[in-house]
């Protein structure tokens, strides 16, 4: 029971992360229509700028993820200008491709500038806590404490704000909204922004917890995203929250029962599974995408 | 009075507990052209997406020459002998427009991959009686200068005769036609009539779904009338006139849309 | 000799790109699990050729068959995975949502052949199988890479033959036809499913042909040549040279895997970065994909539909050419009206998703 739960426990704190990850890679789909593949990007970007700064701020957590978002919400911004609304008008799969090749450029710049061996990044752990049946180091409590508030403040932005409600009337029908006299462009940049910054932050969350990572740490982290917002329904951030706990918890109980390498053979079983069967998510009726011939 | 061709009964279909169709019953003659006429909203779309196979009712059966449709898809109801269009042209349009119409054809036999591979030559050569056929057709509907052109070409107007041509093509027993005035100008109008009424000459049913009553009225033999899922009248269309039931749901004959 | 390596993997990989354009260009789905076929095709041929395996190395079955006959095997079993692949993700899944589902059954696929070493030894891969045949054929190394690279572009100009036929015929109009407009297509008589599962088989079974003429040619298979970044090459070329259109698909592989390797092969390395070069040849191809499909997105070559010749009267008919030549001067003709179209038609036309 108790090697359950201490699973459990851990999963949390993956989940905690994918959940940040996902709820903006459904935020970018609901702005932009898009399935964003470069996503993965804003997390590597955000652990190599954690990494970057771990010397200069002295293990200064706070400074390192401030950093992070900061580096994301740029990357976001450039992103969203350079290619999405580029982009625009044209068939989803082209701007996945396209997205694709971002995330190719991106992942060789990091290989030329940083190497293509794994980076440690190395912060204290902190000591191991008992917090209910749970197990989880300070740096864990650290991220799902700071998951659960951006998770939080999310849902204040979207619900409470007129950003918010901006946020959504685009994501519903963007030239309505522009009629209606919602700076249509602004709200999108900003929301890609936010995504850029959110994800950036929990690219360092990832960099911590995992302690060494490579170029391809995004992209590796981005099919378990994709898997949690499927789960959740694209273009539903309250769903997917609900999503990424589903994945995250799925993920690391089949992990320990086999062995870890295989926790993400099972992620993406999954996520063929819930595309067979709920590809609009698991909370609402599937409907087909194709015609019935 | 023709056999009927196609006969619906009883057919109920409802949208997340709003009845688009509620027993709806009619029978459809063979050769002739029968209108399906109502207000917004009557389940006119519906009934055509149930009988082609793109939606399943919820019970009720539909009949093609005595075959079952309900349950089958909508590419095998095709094959039974029915052509249907929808409320926007739906062209290929990356393909030419003498492509299109070829496609119309239905040469299913010829489109096996191993034979493609295979047969080639022979397929070739086959393919020259039904191109010289669509040839005659495309020229029927003014469509030969622009047959190489790819169908996202062409103009609006073009794009509704080449769903003809392509109907034409396709020598289908039961022919539903879901607004096809939709947007055309008068001109343009006539030559869909001039065309409807010679599917039926031909021998071919046609079911014409319209808002246009000045359409229906020259060319259908008879009409069915839908309110709010049901069947209310049926018959030729100058006895709709005085059916008070009809008046009702149009509020007035005369509201037309030209 | 270099340049033999270097259009041998380039002839390779065009009968690859062939393959996939059917199942993506012709059928418009953009399956992400391709590329999982070709190194099926390949390890499958690796350990039905190379016989049992010498412990610690570890790998399934092992036996010792021809290396022909092993490829033909490969081919069948690639195509059994093809057939249940295809079977639940071209039913009710397109665009996005297929392209997803595909790249987690590869990365499902990649990561289980990377951890479960008793299926093709993990991470190490399989190897061993080195010019066979060459002294049956009594050759010398060099003279047996010499004679691989002809097998391969003999076998490249067959699979182009037979790819054009089938593009021109009603089976490409047909299938076409399904990724224009699947509604209208199925109101047309067209089983979508089975016009489509049709495609992607015919399209495993060249992946799989490949995956063992890849084996021959490097005569060793891991997962470091089959990663995402790998895959990505193959699609990039296809989008350069046209998709839909067999030719340029061959011109768009053989532009990029030649012409962006030589590009990069002289750009220099400082000593503390020895994957500068290849990283620089990634960082290009990324662009080339975003440039394209923002300014060219069908590619060099256009698709294009085979045009409608009125035949001549009977008295005037020579013996007439094949089709598709034709179809050629047609399409110069046309080929010029179309410049002058606007660029929004042009692309417009070219937006085959």
């Amino acid at each position: 029971m108790t090697t359950f739960l201490v699973t459990v426990g851990i999963g949390l704190s993956t989940a905690a992360i994918l959940s940040l990850s996902a709820v903006e890679f459904t935020l970018e789909y609901a702005v932009s229509r898009i399935a964003n593949f470069a996503h993965g990007e804003f997390l590597t970007i955000g652990a190599y700028v954690a990494y970057s700064t771990q010397t200069t701020f002295h293990q200064n957590v706070a400074a390192a993820a401030a950093i992070a978002a900061a580096v994301g919400a740029v990357a976001g911004l450039a992103l969203n200008a350079g290619v999405i609304e580029q982009f625009r008008g044209r068939s989803a799969i082209t701007v996945l491709i396209a997205t694709l090749g971002v995330a190719l450029i991106a992942e060789n710049v990091l290989d030329i500038v940083y190497g293509a061996a794994n980076v440690s990044y190395n912060f204290a752990q902190g000591e191991l806590h008992h917090v209910g049946p749970f197990l989880w180091t300070t740096s864990d409590i650290e991220v799902i404490i700071s998951a659960l508030a951006a998770a939080g403040l999310i849902y204040l932005l979207l619900q409470r704000t007129r950003f918010g409600k901006a946020i959504r009337a685009v994501s519903q029908d963007r030239s309505l909204a522009q009629v209606s006299g919602i700076p249509a462009r602004r709200i999108v940049m900003q929301t890609w922004a936010l995504a850029g910054a959110v994800a950036g932050f929990a690219g360092f969350a990832l960099a911590d917890t995992v302690g060494t990572f490579g170029p391809l740490l995004g992209f590796n982290f981005l099919l378990l995203t994709i898997t949690a917002t499927v789960a959740g329904g694209l273009g539903r951030p309250y769903a997917t929250l609900g999503g990424a706990l589903i994945v995250g918890l799925a993920l690391q109980i089949a992990g320990t029962y086999t062995s870890s390498a295989y926790e993400f053979v099972f992620a993406f079983l999954l996520l063929v599974v819930l595309m067979l069967f709920r590809p609009n998510g698991v909370f609402v009726r599937p409907s087909a995408v194709a015609v019935r011939a | 009075m023709s056999p009927p061709l196609l006969e619906i009964e009883k057919l109920t279909k409802s949208f997340g507990g709003v009845h688009a169709v509620r027993d709806c019953t009619f029978a459809v003659p063979e050769g002739q052209v029968t209108g399906l006429i109502g207000p917004n909203g009557a389940g006119k779309s519906t009934v055509v997406d149930l009988v082609s196979g793109f939606g399943e009712p919820d019970s009720g059966s539909i009949r093609l020459a005595g075959e079952p449709l309900v349950g089958k898809r909508p590419d095998v109801i095709s094959r039974l002998g029915l052509i249907r269009t929808f409320q926007t042209p739906r062209e290929w349009p990356n393909l030419t427009v003498m492509d299109n119409v070829l496609l119309a054809r239905r040469r299913f036999a010829d489109e096996s991959l191993w034979r493609c591979l295979t047969r080639a030559r022979r397929i070739r050569r086959d393919e020259e009686a039904d191109r010289a056929a669509v040839r005659g057709i495309l020229g029927r509907f003014q469509l030969t200068a622009v047959r190489n052109e790819l169908a996202s070409r062409l103009s609006g107007g073009q794009k509704r005769l080449l769903e003809f041509a392509r109907i034409a093509a396709a020598e289908a027993r039961l022919i539903i036609l879901d607004e096809p005035m939709g947007g055309v100008n008068p001109v343009l109008g006539a030559r869909i009539g001039e065309a409807v009424r010679q599917f039926a000459g031909e021998g071919r049913t046609v079911v014409v779904v319209e808002h246009n009553l000045p359409f229906i009225e020259r060319t259908c033999d008879q009409v069915v009338v839908m309110d709010l899922g049901e069947v209310i009248a049926q018959g030729p269309f100058a006895g709709l006139r005085a059916n008070p039931r009809v008046v009702d749901a149009y509020l007035g004959m005369d509201q037309s849309h030209a | 000799m270099y340049w033999v390596s270097v259009v041998t993997e380039a002839g390779i990989f065009a009968i690859l790109a062939l393959g996939l354009d059917v199942v993506w260009g012709w059928g418009g789905d953009f399956d992400l699990a391709f590329y999982g076929y070709l190194a099926l095709g390949s390890y499958l041929t690796f350990v039905l050729s190379i016989g049992k395996p010498k412990p610690p190395v570890e790998y399934i079955i092992g036996w010792h068959l021809p290396v022909l006959l092993s490829i033909a095997l490969a081919v069948v079993v690639v195509v059994g995975v093809a057939a249940v692949v295809g079977a639940i993700a071209l039913r009710n899944l397109r665009g996005i949502y297929f392209a997803v589902t595909t790249l987690g059954a590869v990365s499902a696929l990649y990561l289980l052949v990377e951890n479960y070493t008793p299926l093709f030894d993990g991470y190490n891969g399989v190897y061993g199988l080195i010019n066979p045949g060459q002294s049956a054929l009594n050759l010398t190394y060099n003279g047996y890479r010499v004679m691989f690279l002809v097998v391969v572009l003999v076998l490249l100009v067959l699979a182009y033959l037979l790819v054009q036929r089938l593009s021109r015929s009603p089976f490409g109009r047909m299938l076409r036809s399904v990724r224009e407009d699947e509604r209208a297509a199925a109101a047309y008589g067209r089983p979508v499913f089975f016009a489509k599962y049709r495609a992607y088989l015919f399209g495993a079974a060249l992946a799989g042909l490949t995956g063992g003429l890849f084996a021959i040619f490097i005569s060793a298979f891991n997962p470091s040549a089959w990663t995402p970044q790998e895959l990505l090459v193959i699609y990039a070329a296809i989008l350069a040279g046209g998709r839909g259109n067999p030719r340029g698909v061959i011109l768009g592989v053989f532009v990029v895997y030649i012409g962006f390797i030589e590009l990069t092969r002289y750009l220099p390395s400082p000593a503390s970065r020895p994957d500068f070069g290849p990283a620089m040849r990634q960082i290009l191809i990324g662009l080339m994909i975003i440039l394209i499909l923002r300014f060219r997105p069908e590619g060099l070559f256009r698709e294009r539909p085979g045009l409608d010749r009125t035949p001549a009267p009977a008295s005037q008919r020579v013996a007439a050419p094949t089709g598709a030549r034709s179809e050629e001067r047609g399409t110069s003709e046309r080929a010029t009206r179309e410049e002058g179209a606007s660029k929004a038609a042009r692309r417009r036309a070219g937006e085959i998703n």
